[in-house]
This record gives structure tokens, sequence and C-alpha cells, in this order.
């Protein structure tokens, strides 16, 4: 018996020192409702995110406490870092969109608020009623309107362009992405996996692999996918007309996953790389950009980090004929 | 009893086991795919895309396949004048909403698929394919069709 209360005393004093010890205080300043979305809306993002995405945290009791300051104050610094909502403001439509849609999908995938935090901020979790709200703000946000004559011509523009520097054959050096890697010219020769109707950013898709990364589906071996295998996913921006159909209008980017678990060990077995608009230029400001693209792959890890369920591209019809 | 403890743990075991693999599971989409039993002379998902193109009303989209011939002659020219030996297969998929990513539509199952060849002739010979499996179907009046599917442009890339 007294064996134990000395042990608890000792514990308790350790951990009243241990109060002394804090971090850096977080600071705290008011960020008032963002700007063109809805109340309810705002007051979903305020209660679950704002916290570690804004300048405004509003740390509870229990948050201050030695050592679970440490912990709360690393997430509210990597958070801001990350995503801080404290800019809404002077974004871009465009880039609000992306941002919505984005946050949208890591609630989906519960990957957001952290599930270490919102276990104890039982306010932070959002109802199914709460993302519900959300998936229908964006989709008011995202409707699809018929181009006019600017996007049109715009998309005439980028047509004529590109078609006449096939005709030409006008090969220009293209820069490497900053981490290396060089551009790959022949993709649009490969076979297409998949398509995809992205309506949150009126863009549209094809996602092309290489013969390995063929080889890999017609035998049956894409997860892990095979060393050398690639993937060239292609967005052009949704060209509405006035029918209501939707084409493909203006070049947007190509991204590229490259497979080699040894070379691209570092960045989960591949190696990333994005060229965007016409001129091919190449994206990002450092090596340190393929942490978006793992960032937004990572909740289909268990899927070689690749979201595209491929087309069976059997040959099957072709060799029984 | 010591037996029928083994095989309780074995079969406990298999069953972890392979409820981890299937976390890793291959995932190929079949639904969206063409089918050996399907009634085609050959598989248009192997050929080269020119295009896609999304048709919101009916929740389709499509892409638009081109052999060889018919691709180079799509990557010089816009005029719809395919040379003789094209051969063109527009191939329609009802969409659904991407699981993985709120945002996004993408195929569910091929609804029909659309195959426009240039004969010796000059001549456009148009086959509609449908239903499950794939079978050609007579069609009356689909001239529009042959106009919609050889006056697409080519999804351009740099
Ligand atoms: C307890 C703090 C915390 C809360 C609450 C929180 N997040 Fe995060 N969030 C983080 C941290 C830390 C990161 C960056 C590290 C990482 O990628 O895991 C992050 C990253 C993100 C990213 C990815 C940004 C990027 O490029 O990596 C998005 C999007 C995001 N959070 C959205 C949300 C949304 C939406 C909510 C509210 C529903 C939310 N978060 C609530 C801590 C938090
Ligand atoms: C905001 C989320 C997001 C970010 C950031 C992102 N991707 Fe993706 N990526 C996706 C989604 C979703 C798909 C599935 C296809 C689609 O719907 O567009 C995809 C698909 C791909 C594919 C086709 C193979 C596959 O996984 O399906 C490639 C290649 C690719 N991305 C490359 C990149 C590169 C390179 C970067 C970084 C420069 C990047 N991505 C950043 C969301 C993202």
């Amino acid at each position: 018996m007294k064996k134990w209360s000395v042990i608890l005393v000792v514990l308790v004093t350790i951990f009243g020192i241990a109060q002394l010890i804090r971090p850096k205080e977080i600071s705290n300043r008011p960020l008032s409702d963002l700007k063109n979305v809805p109340k309810d809306v705002n007051d979903v993002l305020r209660s679950s995110c704002f916290d570690c995405h804004s300048s405004e945290t509003n740390l509870k009791w229990f948050d201050r406490i030695t050592p679970a300051n440490f912990l709360v104050n690393g997430h509210v610094l990597a958070g801001r870092k990350a995503l801080d909502f404290s800019g809404w403001d002077t974004l871009t439509t465009s880039q609000q969109n992306n941002i919505l849609s984005y946050a949208l999908n890591k609630i989906l995938e519960g990957e957001m608020p952290l599930p270490s935090y919102s276990f104890i901020h039982r306010d932070s979790k959002l109802s199914p009623k709460d993302i519900n709200l959300l998936k229908q703000f964006l989709l008011s946000r995202t409707p699809r309107k018929v181009s006019d004559t600017a996007q049109l011509q715009q998309s005439n523009i980028s047509f004529e362009q590109l078609q006449q520097n096939k005709a030409k054959h006008i090969g220009k050096q293209v820069v490497f992405a900053p981490n290396g890697i060089a551009y790959i010219s022949d993709y649009r020769n490969w076979h297409a996996i998949s398509s995809s109707d992205r309506f949150d950013n009126g863009t549209m898709r094809i996602i092309f692999a290489n013969d390995i990364a063929v080889k890999a589906i017609q035998n049956k071996q894409t997860n892990p996918w095979p060393d050398d295998a690639v993937f060239a996913k292609t967005a052009w921006k949704q060209q509405v007309n006035a029918d209501g159909s939707v084409t493909t209008g203006a070049f947007v980017q190509v991204e590229f996953m490259i497979k080699d678990s040894h070379k691209y060990a570092k960045t989960k077995g591949w190696g990333w790389a994005r060229w965007r608009g016409n001129d091919l230029q190449p994206y990002g400001k450092d090596a340190l950009f393929t942490a978006e693209c793992i960032s937004c792959h990572q909740p289909v890890e268990n899927n070689d980090f690749v979201f595209t369920q491929p087309l069976n591209l059997h040959s099957l019809i072709a060799q029984s004929k | 009893m010591k037996n029928k403890l083994f095989y309780i743990g074995l079969s406990f075991l298999i069953f972890v086991t392979s409820s981890c693999l299937s976390d890793h599971k291959i995932r190929l989409n079949d639904e969206v795919s063409v089918q050996a039993s399907d009634d085609l002379p050959e598989n248009p998902l192997l050929l080269h895309p020119i295009t896609s193109s999304i048709q919101p009303k009916d929740s389709a989209m499509s892409t638009l396949y081109a052999n060889d011939v018919a691709f180079d002659y799509a990557s010089e020219h816009s005029d719809a004048h395919y040379p003789i030996g094209s051969e063109l297969y527009e191939v329609t998929w009802k969409q659904q909403p991407d699981e993985q990513w709120f945002g996004a539509n993408i195929p569910k199952k091929i609804l029909q698929v659309e195959r426009v060849s240039i004969g010796s002739d000059n001549a456009s010979v148009y086959t509609l394919y449908s239903g499950r499996p794939l079978k050609s179907v007579n069609t009356d009046n689909h001239s529009d069709r042959i106009v919609h599917i050889v006056s697409q442009r080519m999804a351009m890339v740099p």
C-alpha cells in the first residue's frame, strides 16, 4: 500500500514539473466567415477544420496539458502549412473549388479531421448531414455551363497550335521536372486504360499506359505494378456544346507515374511528374512537389497508389477470331 | 480435440491472411470492358484513342478508337475524310460516380459500340453493337451517327 502511494506521489510530481515544459504558444487570430460560402458550410469548417487549418485555433484546456500540447501544437503547425483557410478570400474561384474538393475527399476517406484529434474532440466529427451539405455546396459551385465564344476560341487555338506542331514535327527540348524526371513524348500512342469526367474542375482525362503496364493488366499482375510500368494522365478542358454534350477543349496538362521500386523508393516506388500547357512547363518549385501528389494518392495506397481501375485490355477476341 | 483446435486455428489463420491479401487485390474493370463473348471483329479498346466525349443528359461517356490508318490520319487532319482501310469504333459507357474521388465520373458498363469502316469503294459502313453480350443490330437511319463519329477532332497533346 505504502509503496503505491510513493509511486503515485512521484508520478504526480513529475506530471506537475512537466507542466513547466511547454511548446511555443500557438497564435490565435479570429477568422471571419469565408466569403461567398454559406453560413452553415462555414460553421462546419470552423468547428471541424479551422483549429488546424486557419489562424483561428481554439484549443481546449486538455489540449494545453503537457505532453498533449506538444502533439496538438505539432498538428496545428503542420496542418496550417498544408492548408490554411485564412488566405481564402485572395484565391481564385477555381483554386477555392480545388481546395473544397480536396478537403471533401479527405473527409470522405476518413483522413480528416485527424482521427486522433476527433477521437477526443467529439464535436469536430462531421455528421452525414454535414458531409452532404459540403457535397451539395461543391456541386452548386461547379455546374456545367455551355462554353462561351472566348472558351471555344481558346480550344480552337490550342488545337490548331498543337496540330501544326505535329505536322511540322517540331521537337522542342522539354525542361526536366524539378525532381529530375525527363519528359516522355510518345505516350499519345499508348493504350488508354480509362477515362474520367472531372466535373469538379471542368476537365476530362484519358489515362494512358505503356506496354509494360498493359502486359501487367493482361497477366493480372497489377498490384504491385511491375517496374517500368508508366501511366500518363492527360487532361483537357471540358468544352460544353450547345446541345449539352461535352467534348475535349484546350490541352491542360499531362502527369506521369513511373514505377521503379528502387530508384523511386523514397516516393512510394513511383516517379511523379507533371507538365502544363501547350509549352509543357514543368510543374513544381522544387523536388518537394511530389509530396502533393503522394498525399492526394495516399487513400489508394493499397492499390499501389493508383486510382484508376483499368479496363481489362485482354486480346482474347483478336486471338479467337 | 487437439485436431479440432488445430483446424479451427488454421482456418482462422487462413481467414486472417486472406483478408489481409484481399487488401491488395487486383482490380480490373471487367464490367466496363469488352468480353470474349461479345460479337465484335476485334477488341476496340486495344486500338488508339482519338478523343473522348460526355453526354451528361444520358449519364454516358464515350471514347472514339481508331486503327493505325485512321489514327495517323486524325493526327494531321480534321476534315473527316478518313482514308480507305480506316476503322473507327465509338465505345459508349454508362457513367458512375467515382467512389474514390467525389467530383469525378468514370465508366460503369458498356452500353454500345458503333463501328465505322471505310471500304475500298470509299463508302463508310456503319454497324451498331448493343445488348449483353454485344451483338450487331440492324439500324435504319444512321447517317447522322456516321457524321458524328468521323467529324470528331482528335484530342491533341503537345
Ligand atoms: C488536429 C489537426 C487537424 C484537423 C482538426 C484537421 N486537419 Fe487537415 N491536416 C492536418 C495535418 C497535420 C495535415 C498535414 C499532414 C498530413 O498530410 O497528414 C493536414 C492535411 C490536410 C489536407 C491535405 C493538404 C496537403 O496538401 O497535404 C487537407 C485537404 C486537409 N487536411 C483537410 C482538412 C479538413 C477538410 C478538415 C476538417 C474537416 C481538417 N483537415 C481537419 C491536421 C488537421
Ligand atoms: C487533389 C488530388 C490529386 C493530386 C494533388 C494529384 N493527383 Fe494524380 N490523380 C488523382 C485522381 C482522383 C486520379 C484518378 C483519375 C481522375 O479522376 O482524374 C489521379 C490519377 C493520376 C494518374 C493516373 C494513374 C492513377 O493513379 O489513376 C497519374 C499518372 C497521376 N494521377 C499523377 C499525379 C502526379 C504526377 C501528381 C503530382 C504532380 C498528382 N497526380 C497529384 C488525384 C490527385
